[in-house]
């Protein structure tokens, strides 16, 4: 096999992000980044896209936040922007007004989510001002996307390498059991995970929750032979992190919490946050 | 007369990157991914090492459970693991490099040759055309830059970087310099080349077509001003402008027919099939090495019918036998074909020998089914008869037009002494 090329954050970057060196508290940037990768597959749902271009761009939206601040950069235009630049690395693209259209309709919904009313969609005329400013912003965003991950935007996706390990592991024939790493394969799209692991990791902390999950009978932990994530050239604390990473997207949330990420779609609402919060 | 110009431009030495590849849809061939060659690290130094233990949280795996509480990110890490992953970095500014002269200009923008101010190495600059994009970046662009990235190998042009100006329309790609472009070359060349020259160039050709299909990337625009070559007899290939993925079943929603020059045109698109793949770059490459012989295009036609009537006159017009799907492609019903004659390869190729017919015809296949692959090709009896492929280490260098380099004048020796004026006839002192 040949290496996998996909860049990765350096150590250094992970310790800071730019996001942290500007002040955003790690915890705040992480519901940031798994709510804007959940709108981008929110958006690829409404959009029918295929779940490629939709991983793709949340992989390219988690490795953003590597090079970039969320004070500089809204979670939801750079998700926006990631969801339009990965259809054209998967030869699907989709059209621009689409894309504006489905994102007004998700910013609409977060903002109102606050509100008691039932949530009213109030769609954008076709030649508004807004439809072009939000046009603007699309344009800029992919382009800030590629200057600021270098243009390397080459994205190793996970759903192949599953396959081959479950087929290993003779878990291919066990439809729920795949169907259940897959979900966790992209439930960790929300997750920084595949901007920092290799594939290989990624893959086998997915299957290590559903093997616990479902508490199957796997060969591993012999004090002698190898455990099956050797196999498959992941060392176990890695496996460990991730699965860590992916399951603490489930843990119960407050009212508040939940409710503080959908204010901070933009660039301005996370600078009034740092300086109501400063 | 060749001027032996020996001339070594900084920068162009580094092949290293050739094993440095992936892909993503092969790697469902791949069940057992243990053991896999890892090549050094570029960026991972001893400081992150040291940092890294610091990090690595010891968790034991026999007595924990993955916990809702865990502390929020940080990193273990397997430094051996991330060695082979570039980090994520942010594109450089266009002002690293010292433009220093223009190459050439075409539809898809302009090449400059520029020099590293830190490194002095001498690259290629090719700047992007964006002005007046109404869909964002060009998805062609993105395809070219991809492609090139995914594709690396000793015969295709390295990309070493994509880097920015000052605006969000100034782009440039960052390849290494090649002194060369193969059609420039065969202009200027007083001789054609050798036939132990052609098998090498042809397959070198064929290695680098072969390493992009394997990686899924089709070219869709191989002639031979779209190949460079360097003063070291090797040649890379370079213009992914038109080159895109495809997949197995080809393309979801079919690929536009408006690609490859059309001299270097497979038949099939020329017919109009909604669907084609690694053929046409095959048949491109027949072309090539047919131009390598003849020193000239193959087929030099102005437009689509002519190009068809020329392939028809050397290869004898296709019947079903050899090409089933020929009646059912879109434009061969608007064709008047020919009556069937034999095909005259070997009238137009007379000093090759049978085994060089042999290989031009299986690239020249008129069923794109039947045409050989890259791989096929690669292993033809041709490249291993007398002459043997000449090693590119023994090529000539010639003066490189790109680099502004002009072709040394004759000598102008000092003629022999004359006698000065005034001077008698019997001098002898």
């Amino acid at each position: 096999m040949e290496p996998d090329v996909a860049p990765l954050a350096t150590l250094a970057q992970i310790q800071e992000t730019p996001s942290a060196r500007d002040g955003i508290p790690s915890e705040l940037e992480e519901d940031l980044r798994a709510y804007g990768a959940k709108l981008i597959q929110q958006a690829g749902v409404l959009l029918k896209q295929k779940q490629v271009a939709m991983s793709t761009a949340q992989v390219l939206f988690q490795r953003f936040w590597y090079t970039s601040s969320m004070e500089k950069y809204g979670i939801a235009e750079i998700g926006m922007g990631a969801l339009y630049l990965a259809s054209k690395l998967e030869e699907c693209p989709l059209r621009m007004r689409d894309v504006i259209n489905v994102y007004d309709v998700l910013i609409q919904r977060s903002r109102q989510s606050t509100s008691s009313r039932d949530f009213k969609y109030e769609p954008m005329s076709y030649f508004s001002q807004d439809y072009y400013d939000m046009k603007d912003i699309l344009i800029i965003a992919e382009m800030q996307l590629l200057k600021r991950l270098g243009f390397d935007v080459h994205v190793t996706l996970p759903y192949g390498t599953l396959i081959n390990y479950m087929r290993v592991l003779n878990l291919l024939e066990d439809t729920k059991a795949c169907q259940m790493a897959w979900g966790y394969l992209n439930d960790a799209l929300q997750t920084p995970v595949y901007a920092i692991y290799p594939i290989p990791v990624i893959v086998c902390a997915s299957i290590l929750l559903v093997i616990r999950h479902l508490k199957l009978e796997i060969p591993s932990s012999q004090e002698d032979s190898p455990s099956w994530w050797d196999l498959f050239d992941a060392p176990f604390e890695d496996v460990w992190l991730v699965a860590n990473l992916v399951v603490r997207l489930y843990r119960p949330r407050s009212q508040s919490d939940q409710n503080r990420v959908m204010q901070l779609l933009t660039k301005k609402d996370v600078r009034r946050w740092l300086d109501e919060n400063a | 007369m060749f001027v032996w110009n020996l001339i070594v431009v900084q920068g162009m030495g580094c092949y290293f990157a050739s094993d440095h590849c992936s892909t993503r849809m092969t790697d469902q061939d791949q069940a057992s991914s243990v053991a896999r060659k890892r090549p050094k690290s570029v960026t991972t130094s001893d400081d992150e090492e040291r940092l890294s233990k610091k990090l690595r949280l010891s968790q034991n795996p026999e007595d924990s459970k993955p916990s809702l509480k865990s502390k929020p990110i940080v990193a273990s890490y397997a430094p051996a693991q991330r060695q082979s992953h570039p980090p994520i970095q942010t594109s450089r500014s266009v002002y690293s490099y010292e433009r220093l002269n223009q190459i050439e200009e075409g539809s898809y923008g302009v090449v400059f040759r520029a020099k590293d101010k830190q490194t002095g190495e001498v690259v290629a600059l090719k700047k992007l055309k964006l002005d007046e994009e109404k869909h964002g970046f060009p998805i062609t662009a993105l395809r070219e830059i991809n492609s090139l990235m995914t594709c690396r190998h000793e015969n295709v042009v390295r990309i070493r970087e994509v880097v920015v100006g000052d605006t969000l329309t100034q782009v440039f790609i960052v390849m290494d310099f090649i002194e060369h472009d193969l059609k420039t070359l065969l202009s200027l060349m007083p001789n054609p080349f050798l036939q132990s020259e052609i098998k090498t160039l042809t397959l070198q050709l064929l290695r680098a077509v072969n390493h992009c299909h394997s990686h899924w990337i089709l070219h869709r625009d191989l002639k031979t001003s779209n190949l460079l070559m360097n003063n070291r007899g090797t040649i890379k290939v370079a213009d992914f402008g038109l080159a895109r993925r495809f997949g197995d079943p080809v393309g979801v929603g079919g690929m536009t027919q408006l690609v490859v020059t059309l001299w270097y045109r497979a038949p099939e698109i020329l017919l109009g099939a909604e669907t084609y793949s690694t053929p046409i770059d095959i048949w491109s490459v027949g072309c090539i090495f047919g131009e390598l012989l003849l020193h000239e295009p193959v087929f030099q036609a102005k437009g689509e019918l002519e190009m068809i009537g020329l392939i028809f006159k050397l290869l004898g017009p296709p019947t079903v036998e050899d090409w089933p799907d020929f009646e059912d492609l879109p434009l061969t019903r608007t064709l008047n074909i020919p009556p069937p004659h034999p095909p005259t390869l070997r009238q137009k190729f007379p000093y090759l020998t049978a085994s060089g017919i042999d290989l031009l015809s299986s690239m020249l296949t008129y069923d794109p089914e039947l045409r050989t692959s890259a791989e096929q090709a690669l292993h033809h009896p041709y490249f291993t008869e007398s002459p043997l492929p000449k090693h590119p280490d023994l090529f000539p260098s010639f003066p490189s037009l790109a680099a502004g380099e002009k072709r040394r004048k004759a000598f102008e020796s000092p003629s022999a002494p004359q006698r000065a004026k005034g001077q008698t006839e019997y001098d002898y002192v």
